[in-house]
């Protein structure tokens, strides 16, 4: 600030007393007091300067601005939030008033315990961070199930009986089965250790002669691989319903069952 | 009994380990604490997160109070005050005084300070004490420098004298007047140019 020399005060002099002279006409009790004489000199400095006549409306402008600020109320979890996160107790004034002999009902408690609960959680989870990471993981969410090919649709013709889940439990395994069975290396590797194991083992006496038509066999893949894979491939007698007891001489039907289990 | 002395013997307690005398304390302060920090942050989340900060802070350090020393109420407002120092410089940095026609930021679209204001919609008659009015000024108030809104809000808002101010913010009485005047004038420019403008 300009330091104009006035009659009586100088610029400097009259911020020094600003203070307390607008404290002097709020009547504020705290506030320094200024003599009469000072008081009189610094009033027709404010009249006469050009700076200072201005700056002494303008502080006592924006004191009445700021005092026509009213408190605010802080949330009523706050101070809950503040005893937990300090000594951890959440308020030592509940049980003094139950110790009054008043029995609390059990909705009220139970409110009580819901809000201890809840109302601490809530307000740590509305806060923007929180918001926002929450955001990020739904958003990374949704890109992942987008990546996979995962649609909205889909999930929801999504069938949960427990037949339908070990129906489809079942299709997988096979899948996988057959999967893993047809792997050329995986075949190989079988065959080697097959004809290592054939090695080892004593020559038998002569080998048995082949139930089947050799001409049957036009895969070109070994017998042992042939017999897992068409298992039960020998005449299995099948009797059939028998009716009108046991000692009915029922015919036995002689089947050859082919079937392949995967 | 006195005020002080009241206060003492909680703050004994409380060291003590008498978790009703720290509740109680909690009880007397987080109101005026809280209010300290909404007008200085301006919004209700942070002043929730940094009061309870200042109550952590205070739980940790209550046994290094000394009553010889000050008002209890003064060393609280020191602690909070500190506080609010760090969040200012870790959330915003720095920031220089802004005067009425200057450009705050390159992100406010290099708009004045008074055409912010003007831009909340407010409507210029509204009578001084209707909540529009209070929030434009609490708004003004977040674009004073720090050390001037901390300096009107402990005595304009918190009725503070100055010598308990000045050992708060540790700085000397004089100037402390000298930021509450160029608090209280800048406060007042930007709201009369705003209310100009808007009529």
């Amino acid at each position: 600030m300009l330091d104009e020399t006035k009659p009586g005060m100088e610029c400097a002099e009259f911020e020094a007393l600003l203070t307390d002279a607008i404290d002097n006409n709020n009547a504020n009790a705290d506030a320094g007091q200024l003599s009469p004489a000072r008081r009189q000199s610094f009033d027709a400095h404010r009249r006469d300067c050009a700076v200072c006549g201005p700056l002494f409306a303008d502080v006592q402008a924006g004191q009445q601005w700021l005092r026509s600020l009213e408190a605010v109320e802080p949330p009523p979890h706050l101070l809950h939030n503040i005893l937990v996160a300090t000594s951890g107790v959440l308020s030592t004034r509940l049980p003094a008033t139950r110790r009054d002999g008043r029995t609390t009902p059990f909705a009220e408690r139970l409110r009580e315990r819901w809000d201890s609960f809840f109302t601490p959680v809530a307000a740590f989870v509305r806060q923007p961070r929180f918001a926002m990471s929450f955001g990020m993981i739904f958003f990374s969410f949704s890109l992942a199930l987008n990546v996979a090919g995962v649609k909205p649709k889909d999930v929801a013709k999504l069938d949960l009986r427990p037949s339908a889940l070990r129906h489809a439990y079942n299709d997988a395994q096979i899948k996988v089965v057959q999967y893993y069975d047809n792997i050329r290396f995986v075949y190989e590797i079988e065959s080697k250790l097959r004809e290592l194991k054939r090695a080892n083992t004593p020559a038998e006496p002569g080998p048995a002669p082949q139930k089947e038509n050799p001409k049957n066999n036009t895969s070109g893949q070994p017998e042992q691989r042939q017999d897992r894979n068409y298992s039960q491939e020998y005449n299995q007698p099948v009797l059939a319903a028998l009716r009108g007891g046991v000692g009915n001489a029922s015919p036995a039907v002689t089947a050859t069952t082919n079937r392949r289990f995967v | 009994m006195e005020e002080a002395q009241v206060v003492g013997l909680l703050v004994r307690r409380a060291v003590g380990g008498d978790a009703a005398a720290w509740e109680e304390i909690v009880q007397r302060h987080h109101r005026r604490i809280y209010n300290v920090c909404y007008r200085f942050a301006g919004d209700s989340d942070n002043a929730q997160d940094l009061t309870q900060e200042v109550f952590i802070k205070m739980y940790r350090t209550l046994s290094s109070y000394d009553s010889s020393k000050g008002a209890f109420m003064t060393w609280v407002t020191t602690i909070t005050r500190n506080l609010l120092v760090d969040h200012f410089r870790k959330s915003k940095g720095d920031r220089i005084t802004d005067s009425l026609d200057s450009v705050p930021s390159e992100h406010e679209d290099a708009q004045p300070l008074s055409e912010q204001i003007a831009d909340r919609g407010i409507a210029p008659d509204a009578a001084v004490q209707s909540r529009e009015t209070r929030e434009m000024v609490h708004f003004a108030l977040q674009k004073l420098s720090p050390e001037l809104r901390e300096a009107v809000i402990l005595r304009d808002l918190q009725d503070m004298d100055y010598r308990e101010i000045a050992t708060a913010l540790r700085v000397p009485e004089g100037t402390v007047k000298s930021r509450i005047n160029r608090g209280r004038a800048e406060l007042a420019r930007l709201l009369q140019r705003t209310y100009k403008q808007v009529i």
